[in-house]
């Protein structure tokens, strides 16, 4: 490794690190600020916090009832696709079977499509042919979670594939032959050693579900509505309160700043499939 | 190896899920595309009527436009990412106090929410609040309005685009460059290579399978792009932005013309597939992926 | 894919400018197939039907198949 001039690069690096951040820092300054202080030339800095954007939304109960619906639908999301996905790859891993590769292929060709494509035939899907008596899946919570096990599955195949694999054969040999069943092997064995990959797997599968918004703005209308619905809603219904739009969107943000210090090292092989490895 | 049938039974959850939800509904707009369906026309029923809707379809100036922009969206977007993510990924080869720090900060646009992402550039950029036009016209006299301009309004959604996803070709990048091997840099040095001969002849060679799937992920994702765009400039200003994805979502979703709306996803599908397997097959050349197990 | 080109599909070289197995060729017919009738669509169904670019669309197809 070549150490050359570091002034240089610390000041290049700087610069490019405003260029990320400012757009975001901006909108932290918007949402801090009231409408009479938005006028007139941008200041950069805040003077005096203003909490009433954060706290009308905050006590908005629709907005309320986003932020439930966006939790429950991205964290049922997450335990069902890290379950699924555990028996998958495992089944994947230690069982000869025909075509593998091609599941695996096909999983991933479920991630790439358009997403608008498929908009119109979910749709008719859910309000006139998923239906049991009054049930539909059209605004519900659960429908959100089942659909996006489509991009989250395959996504989650693709990242403990490689962890389920690493664990070694032999460990599961021995627990069979001290008399275990698969269940057992899966659960004692498997488990525990696959924990951290599994947390990484959950914790992005979580981030991608509560990020989702084409679906759930198309999927639901009153009831499953999720906080990118609502912030989306933000610039048609109340026009320029940008203010409060800039409050909703830090709040949106808050989970992936969070998930930004826990996986960060993951994030890449996530979105890549595993195709690059850090 | 133990009995398959537990195997299939543990994938069973998964396969059944992904058919229900991934390939019945490619199956049934399959269907619908070929099909009258218009809940607001005399005979609101589903009525088979053969290739109709296409026939439509390929005189659909809209939505030959909206293709057209969609494919001018993203090879603008992926070209500059490229370019400017590997510049960054060589920057980040060598070695400066605070590395772990800025890549840390370069990691941030990747994890937050597109339509977040649209929210923040729309505070950047709306006239009368974002301080991007202020300062154009305060220091340069430069007129920026991208709800009036049609090429400002494309430049914004490409330039959103660049902040948003450039690190992921960084990281993608500086993967492909770690583990690049260090005997044919070597050897070149040795050879008296000078740098643009080594980069060519040595670095982009190697570097290509990288760079290839880079490309192609990001293409991909490119020519879904929604959410973002519908939350800076709505489509607007007219259909300058009107990507594909937003144009079946707002223009012919809600216009309930089922069978005209399927076959225009049908088309959008294939167009997809096509270049996929283009990018997948034409250039990640084929012996690469042959005989991988 | 291991399996898939197993079968009788091995890969080899026709007149196309890649290795080839059989689902390749397939697909690319079916791409073709498709292709062909949306530019008639577009461009020669004034005038002449649309059958005749189904018959052309099969034998290109059949062609690729045998030969690609």
């Amino acid at each position: 490794m070549r150490r050359d001039r570091p002034l240089a690069f610390l000041a290049f690096w700087t610069v490019s690190s405003l260029i990320t951040l400012v757009p975001i820092y901006w909108m932290f300054v918007v949402s801090a600020k009231s409408r009479v202080q938005l006028f007139g030339s941008p200041n950069f800095l805040i003077t005096s916090f203003f909490t009433e954007n954060y706290i009308n939304t905050l006590k908005d109960p629709a907005f309320q009832r986003y932020m439930i619906n966006s939790i429950v639908v991205a964290s049922a999301n997450a335990l069902l696709v890290t379950t699924l996905a555990l028996f998958a790859t495992y089944a994947l891993s230690r069982y000869r079977l025909g075509g593998k590769e091609n599941v695996f292929f096909w999983t991933i060709t479920n991630r790439m499509a358009p997403p608008a494509v498929f908009l119109l035939p979910l749709f008719l899907l859910y309000t006139q042919v998923f239906v049991l008596g009054d049930f539909k899946l059209f605004d519900t919570r659960i429908g959100l979670i089942l659909l996006y096990c489509v991009f989250n599955l395959p996504f989650a195949i693709w990242t403990l594939r490689s962890v389920i694999d690493g664990i070694p054969k032999e460990l599961d040999e021995a627990a069979y032959v001290d008399g275990a069943t698969t269940w057992q092997v899966l659960t004692k064995v498997i488990l525990p050693l696959a924990k951290p990959g599994l947390a990484v797997t959950g914790i992005l599968t979580w981030v991608f579900a509560w990020n989702e918004y084409l679906f759930a703005a198309t999927l639901t209308s009153v009831h499953a509505r999720t906080v990118t619905t609502g912030l989306a809603e933000f610039v048609t219904v109340t026009g320029t309160n940008w203010g409060q739009m800039a409050a909703t969107a830090m709040l949106t943000l808050v989970p992936a700043l969070l998930v930004l210090g826990l996986v960060q090292r993951h994030i890449v092989a996530g979105l890549t499939f595993g195709a690059v490895k850090e | 190896m133990r009995s398959s049938t537990v195997g299939w039974l543990f994938l069973a959850p998964t396969l059944v899920i992904l058919f229900i939800f991934g390939v019945l509904p490619f199956l049934y707009v399959l269907v619908i595309g070929f099909t009258q369906w218009n809940s607001f026309a005399a005979d609101p029923t589903m009525q088979y009527n053969g290739v109709e809707n296409f026939r439509r379809l390929v005189f659909d100036e809209q939505f030959l436009y909206s293709l057209w922009l969609t494919l001018k969206f993203g090879f603008f977007a992926v070209t500059s990412q490229i370019l400017l993510g590997y510049f960054l990924a060589q920057l980040f080869m060598r070695d400066f106090p605070g590395k772990g720090f800025f890549r840390t900060i370069h990691t941030l646009p990747l994890v937050i929410a597109p339509i977040a992402v649209g929210a923040t550039w729309r505070l950047m950029l709306v006239p009368g609040l974002g301080p991007i036009p202020y300062y154009l016209r305060q220091w340069f006299g430069y007129d920026l309005n991208i709800s009036r301009y049609v090429d400002q309004a494309f430049l914004a959604t490409v330039v959103m685009d660049v902040w948003h996803w450039t690190p992921l070709v960084t990281l993608t990048m500086l993967a492909a460059l770690a583990s690049l091997p260090k005997e044919p840099f070597e050897q070149a040095q040795i050879d008296g290579a000078n740098r643009f001969q080594i980069f060519w002849h040595v670095t982009l060679p190697l570097l290509k399978p990288a760079i290839l799937a880079t490309v192609f992920i990001r293409l991909m994702d490119a020519l879904r792009t929604v959410d973002e765009v519908w939350m800076l400039t709505g489509g607007g200003p007219g259909a300058a932005t009107r990507y594909i994805g937003l144009h079946i979502w707002r223009v012919v979703f809600p216009k309930t013309d089922y069978g005209y709306g399927s076959s225009m996803s049908l088309i959008t599908l294939y167009l997809t597939i096509v270049m996929c397997w283009l990018l997948y097959a034409g250039l990640v050349a084929r012996r690469d992926l042959k005989r991988v197990d | 894919m291991a399996d898939l080109n197993d079968l009788p599909a091995e890969p080899r070289r026709g007149f196309l400018p890649i290795h080839t197995n059989t689902f390749d060729r397939c697909f690319i017919a079916v791409v073709l197939f498709v292709a062909i009738h949306l530019f008639w669509m577009r461009f020669l169904e004034a005038s002449l039907s649309l059958t005749v670019a189904t018959v052309l669309s099969v034998i290109v197809g059949a062609i690729v198949i045998a030969r690609g």
